[in-house]
């Protein structure tokens, strides 16, 4: 079973999530403030941090700044009511494996935690969207490498986009699920590491660089 | 507030030493970081103090001696005092390097160590104003000569007014500013809290009202929502008159209509003409017969658009149907969304399974 933990300032929200994920994963520790959370963390060890993007003292992104180094194997997937695009982009550069919205079901939830776990990244319609207009073309690439998508990748993402899961997509595309994600994987690493120039910009507004 | 001790009130931000990214001991990174400024332009003038003989070397010494570490207690009052005397001392040497009168370097630097204690609270304040007291007497002295004994006493007295009454003005203009920003934040406060009660306080009374209606309630709160995202995270798109805000408008309206959440995600915009008032819609319609006839719980509304074309996915993952059995005269799919999309210039193609129905409409935009 996932060991999980779970950061969240809101006791409903937690004691909600801790209904849901339920028997499906191992709830081994909750924490309020990024002050708690860091500490807790790196005792506990867990394979996945269920991370809220806003907190008091200093949201997702600093917890995962302060852990990440020290507990390589810890996954964070980041958690929020928050749809701006600069708060999404942020953590996931910062280092999440994902992103979801809280109104996310329970099953979906699970879904996703255990995606993340496994390595996987785990995108939203929503970020999906972000990400497609971040890369839009337009703008000569520094990188080719790293700031172009493919046209695979594009297109895996425009379906995750439509509101497709990844096995439809495979189906649809003619791949196996395992391909499906490698595309999407490849997708959040161009989306940690570009240095295009929206990406840029948003990082930099959020005092990420 | 009248209670404290007297102290300048400069606004000088809290220096103290950083750790992280110094290139000595952090004491040009620490002033860098206090003043905004990029520590490289501190070092470097540190550097140019160093030409004037030596003195950047002798002020970042007592820098050193007297700020304390990020985050640690301050250092001793020994330690402070004699930091702050080598750093008015380099200071001096450094003034004297630009060609400025003995006259006026020392008495400025007795008047600064001065000032600088006074500032540093109760204890020192009568060493402090003695300091600035021989100060002001050693420059008026030493610039007015001997023989001008009248000019002493009025330059002297009108000297050490300013010295003194200065900082209280000072003081006075900042208690201002910042009876101001209170006030400012005060209305924004209130018109914070009118918000939340006309939009949230008001919902959750009608909440708990309905609390009997899962779908209504769900309705209410995704309107709320909705509503209080586009305030607190406003977007350019959405205020705007081009096709965002056109399909979001069309979304709520399908969501407030029917009571089943449409999660819409968009990329690009186009400006709205007919062609594209003709997309948005059918799209609306696509949105709505998939809210009403589908039975899913949530409608999933893709807009991307390109360059080239534009294109709308609308999907749900409810019980789908034949499209060949739906009845001649049923206007919704045929009307609607097919011949409207054909007389704009765009497709409409649409498969249904068991697994829930996808409608696809494209429109080409001009070149």
């Amino acid at each position: 079973m996932k060991r999980v933990v779970l950061v969240d300032d809101h006791d409903l929200f937690r004691a909600g999530v801790r209904s849901e994920l339920g028997a499906a994963v191992e709830i081994v520790g909750e924490a309020a403030s990024v002050a708690d959370a860091v500490p807790l963390i790196r005792e506990l060890d867990p394979d996945v941090v269920l991370l809220d993007v806003h907190l008091p003292d200093g949201g997702g992104q600093a917890v995962i700044a302060q852990v990440a180094l020290e507990r390589p194997g810890v996954r964070f997937l980041a958690l929020s009511v928050s749809d701006a695009a600069e708060d999404v982009i942020g953590v996931i550069r910062a280092g999440a494996r994902g992103y979801v919205t809280k109104s996310i079901s329970g099953a979906e939830l699970v879904d996703a935690v255990q995606r993340t776990a496994d390595g996987d990244a785990v995108f939203s319609p929503r970020l999906a969207g972000f990400v497609l207009d971040a890369f839009r073309s337009g703008e000569a690439a520094v990188d080719p490498e790293l700031d172009t998508l493919t046209t695979r990748e594009r297109e895996v993402l425009q379906l995750i986009a439509r509101g497709y899961r990844y096995k439809e997509i495979a189906a649809r595309l003619h791949l196996s699920v395992k391909t499906v994600e490698t595309h999407v994987s490849a997708v959040l690493r161009k989306l940690q590491l570009s240095s295009r120039h929206e990406l840029t910009r948003w990082a930099a507004e959020r005092r990420l660089i | 507030m009248s209670t404290s001790p007297y102290r300048l009130p400069l606004a000088l931000p809290r220096i103290a030493r950083v750790e992280r990214g110094s290139a000595l001991a952090g004491v040009c990174a620490g002033i860098g970081k206090a003043l905004g400024v990029d520590p490289t332009l501190v070092r470097l003038t540190f550097a140019l103090l160093t030409l004037a003989g030596g003195a950047g070397i002798a002020a970042y010494g007592g820098a050193w001696l007297a700020l304390p570490v990020e985050g640690e207690p301050d250092p001793s009052r020994r330690r402070r005092l004699l930091g702050l005397v080598v750093v008015a001392l380099a200071g001096a040497f450094a003034i004297r390097g630009l060609g400025l009168a003995d006259s006026i370097v020392w008495p400025a630097a007795l008047c600064g160590v001065g000032l600088l204690l006074v500032r540093r609270g109760t204890a020192s304040t009568t060493l402090g104003l003695l300091l600035v007291g021989l100060g002001v007497v050693a420059f008026v002295d030493q610039n007015a000569g001997g023989d001008a004994s009248a000019l002493l006493e009025p330059s002297a007295v009108a000297i050490m007014l300013v010295l003194v009454l200065g900082p209280w003005a000072w003081r006075l203009a900042a208690e201002r500013d910042a009876e101001r920003t209170a006030r400012i934040r005060s209305e924004e406060r209130s018109e914070m809290a009118a918000r939340v009660h006309d939009s949230v306080l008001q919902t959750l009374a009608l909440v708990q009202r309905e609390a009997g209606d899962p779908k209504r309630v769900a309705a209410l709160a995704r309107r709320q929502e909705r509503e209080l995202r586009s305030w607190l995270y406003p977007d350019p798109h959405t205020t705007g008159d081009g096709l965002a805000a056109a399909i979001d408008g069309a979304a709520a309206a399908v969501e407030e209509l029917h009571g089943v959440p449409v999660e819409l995600v968009r990329t690009g915009d186009a400006p709205l003409d007919d062609r594209v008032e003709a997309l948005v819609l059918a799209a609306r319609e696509a949105m709505a017969n998939a809210a009403r006839h589908s039975g899913a719980d949530e409608v999933s509304a893709f807009v991307d658009a390109g360059d080239d074309e534009i294109a709308i996915f609308v999907r749900d993952r409810g019980r789908g149907f034949d499209p060949a059995a739906v009845p001649p005269g049923a206007h919704g799919i045929a009307e609607s969304i097919r011949s409207r999309m054909a007389r704009a210039g765009g497709s409409a193609t649409l498969t249904s399974s068991g697994e829930g129905t996808e409608v696809e409409l494209r429109l080409p935009r001009p070149s």
